[in-house]
């Protein structure tokens, strides 16, 4: 979903000093930081047989990584028009997640034991799309590429993944492509393409992930993209899934 | 167009918004009723919402239903029902009409809404601002009340305060129509359909619900009356037969719910006390613990729903479906096959009567969906889902949304 969250490894602040694989990761969420965002997000998924499905919605997120909220509002296709999700970060557990539905009229929480579950049919998981503190992995500098460093990241808490590997471009400190592993290879394959420079934050205008075992893909393309707009608190409550919806 | 009409129209856009859908829907029963000798009954439902936005702290929305069936659930009368106390699903009614206004930490919401109440997704004992539609015993849907609602929500903390100047009733089965179960020694005895009597007082509920690190709860209180009916029934003489009238006792309400994210499972519970001044009405307390967890694609929700009871005049003459369910093991398992696809399944089991409802659904492009479903009862006669058992059927809907 956001690219910040799609970021999945980024965390708290800090000066970069070349080199040092912690300290580059922190200059990326350094220079990603924003109070609040909101976009429109076009979401295709690609199947194995070519077979596209595509949702739209809004997403809104206020405060800093790890304790921030936000709200996602599904405006297509038809049948999810208004079908709403509220997510709560949270820096020492995983997150609250609630979700309203407007044909029964009342929110529900969501049962999140298994990071695993693919987000809402697509490549993504719910492990994929959490914040989670930078001090909750190890760092180890492979080396570079393409003028882009290459990093591993293996998760000190449990995970679906045993690490990933991160491209982050050495000019503008800007992620390109992660690849998560398991035990048995290469699980997911995420990319970040068409950087735009927005509100002086260096963005991804289409984050695409490729599920490797299933053979299908989900493009994601954020339009309408703002950062540190005036949000407020009780823009990201129950009362307010109830009344978008 | 004027650059200023055309802001307007910009404007009107960006403020308002639509959404409803299209349904057909056929059912299939292999067994005729005692009282129904039909076998197939279609059905065409169109529902439409709207709202609009007037300013950050207001908005309006509605929402029409338009309905016709094969099988005369439906009256046959073009008029708008805003009510919601026919025998049968109106024509065209009014589902919703209802301004929200919100100002910093509060909400308040007036007119014809939906005001729901509880956690567990099995049974809400709690949720006493809800009734059904109960035709289709087995497949209901709830129905809209007109009430004032004042949320006020504070950090983790949330107060609701509710009031129903006009009471509504759920809607019970038609008499002449299968999910209307008579007993072996009424059969053949013609019913005569007395209408209901409505209470006329007001309704009031409280709800305090508190979000903490790692669960949450609620308490709630509801003063007003039952939605489900009991009769009264009267032997006539000229033509002979029992002529029976709906009442909907007084009833309070002492409620409370959890729901507490552990390692493995989230677990969900509910539990209500319901207290009755009115003479013949039962007291009892419905409870539900249910676990939910997701592994991948599969969702699973499983739980027990029971009930005590702690007064009981023995009056047969009533219609409680959400007692009927209590006493069993209910679950739900789903499977999200891909962004297109999905099936689940629904049980609620136990010695004397279970059911069983399986449901593959599958998005076409943007705006179709076709869902097929079988659903199977079995049971004694004399269990609230086992008197259903000449019920099962097999369904095929097909959805446009827009």
């Amino acid at each position: 979903m956001s690219r910040l969250l799609l970021a999945a490894l980024l965390f708290a602040p800090g000066i970069a000093l070349a080199q040092d694989p912690r300290q580059i990761i922190e200059e990326v969420q350094r220079r990603q930081r924003s109070q609040s965002q909101r976009y429109e997000g076009t979401l295709e998924v690609i199947g194995a047989e070519n077979r596209v499905a595509t949702k739209r919605w809004i997403f809104e997120r206020i405060g800093a990584f790890g304790e921030s909220k936000a709200m996602l509002r599904f405006i297509a296709p038809a049948e999810v028009k208004g079908v709403g999700l509220l997510i709560v970060n949270h820096p020492d557990r995983s997150s609250d997640q609630w979700m309203w539905r407007p044909s029964i009229g009342r929110d529900q929480r969501i049962a999140m034991q298994d990071r695993s579950t693919r987000f809402f049919g697509t490549d993504f998981s719910f492990e994929d799309l959490e914040e989670r503190d930078v001090n909750q992995f190890d760092f180890k500098l492979l080396g570079e590429e393409n003028n882009a460093w290459k990093i591993e990241s293996r998760p000190r808490k449990s995970s679906q993944y045993t690490h990933s590997v991160l491209w982050i471009k050495k000019d503008n400190y800007t992620l390109q492509r992660v690849e998560a592993f398991n035990k048995n290879g290469l699980v997911r394959a995420i990319e970040y393409r068409d950087y735009e420079l927005v509100k002086n934050i260096w963005t991804a205008r289409t984050t695409e992930v490729t599920d490797v075992a299933r053979k299908s893909r989900t493009i994601l393309k954020y339009d309408k993209l703002e950062y540190n707009l005036p949000m407020k608190d009780d823009q990201f409550t129950l009362q307010a899934l109830r009344r978008a919806s | 167009m004027s650059a200023s009409a055309l802001l307007l129209v910009s404007l009107i856009a960006q403020s308002f918004e639509q959404r409803g859908f299209f349904e057909n829907r056929a059912l299939f029963y292999p067994q005729t009723g005692a009282n129904d000798s039909a076998h197939v009954l279609g059905e065409t439902f169109l529902r439409y919402e709207a709202s609009y936005k007037f300013s950050s702290w207001l908005k309006l929305s509605g929402v029409i239903d338009a309905r016709f069936d094969s099988h005369r659930q439906v009256e046959r009368e073009a008029r708008l029902d805003v009510s919601d106390r026919l025998l049968q699903r109106p024509a065209l009614s009014l589902r919703r009409l209802s301004a929200t206004l919100h100002k910093g930490k509060l909400t308040a919401e007036i007119g014809r809404q939906f005001i729901r109440w509880g956690k567990a997704d099995i049974l809400n004992p709690t949720d006493r601002f809800a009734p059904k539609d109960y035709l289709s015993v087995i497949d209901s849907d709830f129905l809209g009340v007109t009430a004032a609602r004042a949320t006020y929500e504070s950090g983790g903390h949330t107060i609701d305060l509710v009031w129903q100047p006009f009471f509504t009733p759920s809607r019970s089965p038609l008499i002449n129509q299968r999910w209307t179960v008579l007993p072996p020694e009424a059969q053949g005895i013609p019913i005569v359909d007395r209408g209901a009597r409505y209470p006329g007082g007001s309704q009031y509920g409280a709800r305090y619900n508190h979000i903490g690190a790692g669960y949450e709860f609620s308490l709630c209180f509801f003063d007003g009356f039952q939605n489900l009916p009991q009769f009264d029934g009267q032997v006539v003489v000229a033509p002979f037969g029992v002529a029976v009238e709906r009442f909907y006792p007084r009833l309070r309400l002492y409620g409370a719910d959890a729901a507490v994210p552990l390692k493995w499972f989230t677990v969900k519970s509910e539990a209500a006390y319901f207290t009755s001044s009115t003479l013949g009405a039962q007291e009892y307390a419905i409870f539900v613990i249910q676990l939910e967890r997701q592994v991948k694609e599969f969702s699973f929700v499983g739980g027990y729903a029971g009930d005590v009871v702690t007064r009981d005049p023995a009056n047969p003459f009533q219609f409680a479906p959400d007692r009927g369910f209590a006493r069993s093991f209910v679950g739900r398992a789903g499977w999200t096959v891909d962004t297109n696809r999905s099936m689940a399944l629904e049980a609620a089991v136990r010695a004397s009567g279970s059911f069983l409802r399986y449901e593959y659904s599958q998005l076409f492009g943007q705006h179709w969906r076709a869902t097929a479903g079988a659903a199977w009862i079995r049971g004694d006669a004399g269990d609230f889902l086992g008197q259903y058992h000449r019920n099962s059927y097999f369904s095929l809907a097909l959805r446009y949304s827009f």
